[in-house]
């Protein structure tokens, strides 16, 4: 693809807490390019949302820490920063939408202010100008009557028109990044398709990249060029969306497809749950996190925590025991093997 | 006919309920409440009378008569006079000036404190908000009015012979007229009283940030590149104006009832200006002996002040139910 939007490197994120230091990120490492739109998966508390925060600074600090890592975007590591200079970034070039939008928006103040907002602080415009935009980027995000509805405050709006509104905020100084955190979560699953839709056309129209944050392996599907699935803190697979879901080789990876309820299924067959619960951040074991919960654990497992494998073509997986998750999966996902795209045969 | 507004279609019912503005709404609840709307009345009054008191007066509230001493209320006298003749309801017009002059500026003081100390503990914590809550707690726990006491007794009368003899050097007629008027003896009552008075306020104001801080809509401000300062008056304070404007105007209230203990102590506005409570002070010394005559002397003076704490502590409630979203329907 073309050039290097984004590139993360070995991120770590801590919280100082009572109980002791919280690790919600455990160095994270990856790379985004432009334009490209990168889904990261997880359960909650695995870090997805904390690390897409550090990457934004806004982590609260304290109780939060970034011991280590760097953030290089477009060539500058923004945890280097001063706080001006990362404000001036916010909202202009990288841009995040959050999961609640009942909650994202401010009561007291009209929606056209909320947009207009951005366009003042980082595009220098005048009052004119940036109700103009506003108006604009409402209609773009199918919001009907865009005029009238600036002078609108956020309670006459619906939870979607909410979300769109957000949207629209997100995109007002055409940023090249998109976060997008939950940003359909909140939502019932006509408007979260409307969304999906919504930002699917946006990508077309305005090439930013995106990163689309969910614990939907459904949602991310039709959406993400490339999956990062994220647990306890740490990126344990990564590979394009197709792969992915062809050929799953983590095990947490393959108990999150066996947790997706499937039409195509008999009437009776049951969902496979991923039994337990995650690690303790306060104490993470020296081995791998997914330990306790996994059904292809081995002795080497307990005593070292395996890093990222190139496991494929542009496929990553932190598993000392991939080779038989390859075998296995299929018969837990209770499905004939799929044709597998660009994957060396073993 | 009820049946008519059944029969109009739901758009036009959700257009006339939005025609109807947040302000207004607000003030039909707050209207529904009679003795907030009393409270309201006597407020407006009590301003009035402030501003206007050399109209309002009928005499000179210096002014002494030896011939019509202690008289009851009558025509010439609606209130009747003191010991040396002077007019009570002009004395009392001028005490409402002292009264509202007091509260307008501790109010400001204490709300001006209030609002940025209690904004900035809420918002940047750490260190700063460790620093402000111990402060507050020490104002809590300080004995008040041995703090007036104290400044009275050593800062005041040194403080007020400086401001006079600066104003004879510099040939500065208003100051004079100033200190001349009795008021600057207030100055030092009322900085004591704001320096003690804004802790409440700032406790107050930094709950509501820390709460509202949490919320998404900041998270999302901040992620725009909203400036610290633009989130803290754009986005947190007009989200927490409700019980700010509660707790103000109950504050009022307790600021006109100290006006009144103080001046009643001897600490305040010195005679002859009149304060509502130096002229119960006054009174009360010679009339309780006479009792049951002559009381209105004590009682008049004393229902005026009780009338504007409870006119300010009604308005209170009443704000505070039009204003909560959790008390109306």
């Amino acid at each position: 693809m073309s050039n290097t939007l984004l590139d993360v490197r070995n991120l770590r994120t801590e919280f100082a807490t009572q109980d002791g230091i919280v690790h919600a990120v455990n160095g994270v490492s990856f790379v985004l390019e432009e334009g490209e739109t990168l889904g990261l998966v997880g359960e909650s508390g695995s870090g997805k949302s904390v690390s897409m925060l550090t990457v934004m600074r806004l982590i609260p600090m304290p109780p939060g820490r970034i011991p280590s890592g760097e953030v290089i975007f477009q060539g500058n590591d923004l945890l280097k920063l001063s706080a001006e200079e990362m404000r001036q970034i916010r909202g202009n070039k990288i841009a995040m939408v959050f999961q609640d939008p009942m909650t994202s928006l401010n009561p007291v103040l009209t929606i056209g202010t909320q947009i207009t907002e951005a366009l003042e602080l980082h595009m220098g415009m005048n009052n004119e100008q940036a109700r103009k935009r506003a108006a604009e980027l409402l209609k773009m995000v199918n919001i009907p009557e865009a005029e009238r509805r600036l002078d609108d405050y956020p309670h006459q709006f619906s939870g979607g028109m909410r979300q769109r509104v957000m949207i629209a905020i997100g995109l007002s100084c055409s940023p090249q990044l998109l976060i997008a955190d939950e940003p359909t979560t909140a939502l019932d699953v006509t408007i979260q398709a409307q969304i999906t839709d919504i930002v699917k056309r946006l990508k077309r129209e305005l090439g930013m990249a995106i990163i689309w944050i969910t614990h939907d392996l459904g949602v991310i599907a039709g959406l993400a060029d490339r999956i990062n699935v994220m647990y306890s803190g740490y990126i344990v697979e990564t590979a394009p969306t197709k792969e992915l879901f062809a050929n799953p080789l983590h095990p947490y990876t393959v108990g999150l497809l066996g947790s997706i309820p499937r039409l195509d299924e008999g009437k009776r067959e049951k969902l496979t749950p991923i039994e337990g619960l995650p690690p303790d951040l306060v104490n993470l074991p020296v081995g791998c996190p997914f330990y306790d919960r996994c059904r292809f654990r081995t002795e080497k497992c307990l005593q070292e925590n395996p890093p990222l494998m190139s496991v494929g073509v542009k496929h990553w997986s932190a598993c000392w025991n991939y080779e038989d998750v390859r075998q296995q999966r299929d018969a837990i996902l209770k499905r004939t093997a799929l044709p597998v795209a660009g994957t060396p045969q073993s | 006919m009820a049946t008519t507004t059944i029969d109009l279609p739901a758009a036009q019912v959700e257009l006339e309920k939005k025609a109807r503005p947040a302000w207004l709404e607000t003030w039909q609840r707050f209207a529904r409440n009679k003795p907030a709307l009393l409270g309201l009345l006597i407020i407006i009054l009590l301003v009035l009378t402030a501003l206007f008191a050399e109209l309002l007066a009928p005499y000179d509230y210096r002014q002494t008569n030896l011939d019509a001493v202690e008289q009851p209320p009558s025509a010439a006298h609606w209130l009747g006079t003191d010991a040396i003749g002077r007019d009570m309801l002009s004395r009392l017009i001028f005490g409402a000036r002292s009264v509202v002059f007091v509260m307008f500026v501790v109010a400001t003081l204490t709300f001006t404190l209030g609002l940025l100390l209690g904004a900035i503990a809420g918002y940047f914590g750490g260190w700063s908000d460790t620093l402000i809550s111990r402060l507050i707690d020490f104002l809590f726990a300080f004995p008040s009015l041995l703090f007036i006491f104290f400044i009275a007794a050593t800062i005041k009368p040194g403080l007020v012979e400086s401001l006079r003899s600066f104003a004879l050097a510099n040939n500065m007629p208003w100051l004079t007229d100033f200190v001349r008027s009795g008021y600057a003896d207030y100055l030092v009552v009322m900085i004591s009283l704001s320096i003690l008075g804004w802790a409440g306020l700032a406790r107050l104001v930094r709950g509501q940030i820390l709460s509202l801080r949490e919320k998404e809509f900041v998270l999302g401000a901040q992620a725009v590149g909203v400036p610290h300062w633009r989130i803290i008056t754009r986005y947190l304070l007009p989200n927490s104006l409700a019980p700010i404007f509660v707790a103000i105007s109950l504050g009022l209230g307790s600021i006109a009832l100290s006006e009144g203990i103080l001046a009643y102590l001897g600490v305040g506005l010195q005679p002859p200006n009149p304060s509502w409570g130096n002229i119960i002070a006054e009174h009360s010394v010679r009339y309780w002996r006479t009792w049951p005559e002559m009381i209105w002397m004590i009682f008049i003076p004393f229902a005026v002040i009780a009338s504007v704490v409870f006119a300010f502590n009604f308005v209170g409630d009443g704000l505070n139910e039009a204003l909560n979203p959790e008390l109306h329907d």
